[in-house]
């Protein structure tokens, strides 16, 4: 076996491995009760691997067979994907009043607005026609990922505009899934603009971030922060200022206020 | 061609937008004194008359239409510089509100949440009005949205030194909310 044959097997099966071990960290952490969802899907993804992986190593799997499973499969984990970003917009809204009631406005809106964008631009790309199930189910793939990777920048872009700090586990849940998104799209808008002719590249390329999207979300999750108790706030003020910063910061507010 | 070409594009750069935003995270370290700096001093009083529809009424009747227009058009790009002023402010009182959250004392961690809450929706009226002052300024038509936008402002400041002296009790004060 070659070295690319080694590396692709590594690229297919480590990230599943990693994500057994994600499982069990979050079930001794007991981070299933914080993102049900994300459980889920953690849970969900090594055993489509281990099915999928099965019927690929057996002679008597036909391609029509695989090819349906692995739809079953991929309508599976799109769906939990979806439910990730409704739990990534609940947790980080919750604790704020004002925007809690903007949360399924937004989410709706979001939602039908991207979908439609998605479906426009879908229907304007004519794509390779040498397979017609090939180029629908990346085709449906893209819209997918168009909604998900729109519905998570505009979080990323609305938190930040506001000001708003993340917390680490949470981050670590949406910059894995927006770095997936990402790269997952422009694969699928490749493949479905050229057929087979990319795939065995473009393999390697989602199969890696695959892997790396893992990595994030171990890191996130099981990798406790320093100084804030474990889980704690993202970026910004860490720490409660002292009583001589809040006295300069209360002359500062005063100024403001003085005619 | 051009369509797949525009979403690898995008894709691109919401990759290194992601990029950034990691490497952001985990350099900023931000003390309270950065924060501080990014108060930008704004007078209350000017921001109150520029927004007051009495004074545009004033404006409208002492003035021939062609002046009324191109003084109400100045006015609204001062509007909006104050606007943008207040807009800044609240994100830097958003980000202290945020913290003091952290309080072990309840009637802290209330005050802060009371305070995250109004500076959010003021942001949020902030960015709504100024999409509305771009509009007015070309299209005279438009009414000036930023009417109540420094009261809101001055409450969410009184509430930002409300919350310092609950955080820093021994020097009083007469501040309500």
């Amino acid at each position: 076996m070659g070295l690319l044959a080694w590396l692709w097997y590594y690229l297919w099966i480590a990230p599943y491995v990693l994500q057994v071990v994600l499982f069990g960290g979050m079930v001794r952490r007991r981070l299933y009760r914080d993102f049900p969802v994300f459980f889920a899907y953690t849970g969900w993804e090594p055993l489509a691997f281990v099915v999928l992986f099965s019927l690929a190593r057996r002679p008597a799997t036909t391609p029509t067979l695989y090819f349906t499973v692995y739809c079953v499969f991929l309508a599976v984990s799109t769906t939990l994907r979806f439910g990730i970003l409704h739990e990534i917009f609940a947790s980080v809204l919750k604790d704020y009043a004002t925007l809690r009631r903007l949360k399924s406005p937004v989410f709706r809106w979001g939602t039908m607005v991207l979908l439609l964008v998605g479906l426009g631009l879908v229907a304007y790309a004519r794509g390779n026609n040498a397979d017609q199930n090939w180029f629908l189910l990346h085709a449906v793939k893209q819209v997918a990922l168009i909604l998900q990777s729109g519905l998570l920048f505009g979080l990323f872009l609305f938190l930040r505009y506001l000001n708003l700090s993340w917390r680490n586990p949470l981050f670590g849940i949406a910059l894995g899934m927006g770095t997936f998104a990402s790269v997952e799209l422009a694969a699928a808008a490749i493949r479905a603009r050229t057929g087979y002719v990319y795939t065995g590249y473009l393999d390697y390329v989602t199969m890696g971030t695959y892997h790396l999207c893992v990595v994030i979300w171990l890191y996130y999750l099981l990798v406790p922060r320093r100084g804030t108790g474990g889980f704690g706030q993202g970026s910004g003020l860490q720490s409660l200022p002292d009583a001589a910063d809040v006295e300069s910061w209360n002359q500062e507010l005063e100024r403001l206020l003085r005619p | 061609m051009i369509i797949t070409f525009i979403i690898v594009l995008l894709a691109v750069f919401g990759l290194i937008y992601l990029a950034r935003l990691t490497r952001g995270r985990t350099t900023a370290n931000h003390s309270s004194a950065d924060l501080r700096a990014g108060l930008r001093p704004l007078d209350l009083q000017a921001f109150r008359n520029l927004t007051d529809p009495a004074e545009d009424e004033y404006l409208r009747s002492a003035l021939s239409r062609a002046n009324y227009r191109r003084a109400r058009r100045d006015r609204l790009r001062a509007t909006l510089a104050y606007v943008s002023c207040a807009a800044d402010n609240a994100a830097v009182l958003i980000r202290l509100g945020d913290a003091a959250r952290l309080s072990p004392d309840p009637a802290v961690t209330e005050a802060a949440e009371k305070l995250v809450n109004s500076a959010i929706r003021l942001r949020l009226f902030a960015f709504q009005a100024a999409f509305r002052l771009h509009l007015g300024i070309v299209l005279p038509v438009v009414p000036n949205p930023a009417n109540h936008l420094a009261e809101r402002y001055e409450l969410v400041t009184r509430q930002g030194l409300l919350l310092g002296r609950m955080q820093y009790p021994g020097r009083g004060g007469s501040v309500t909310v």
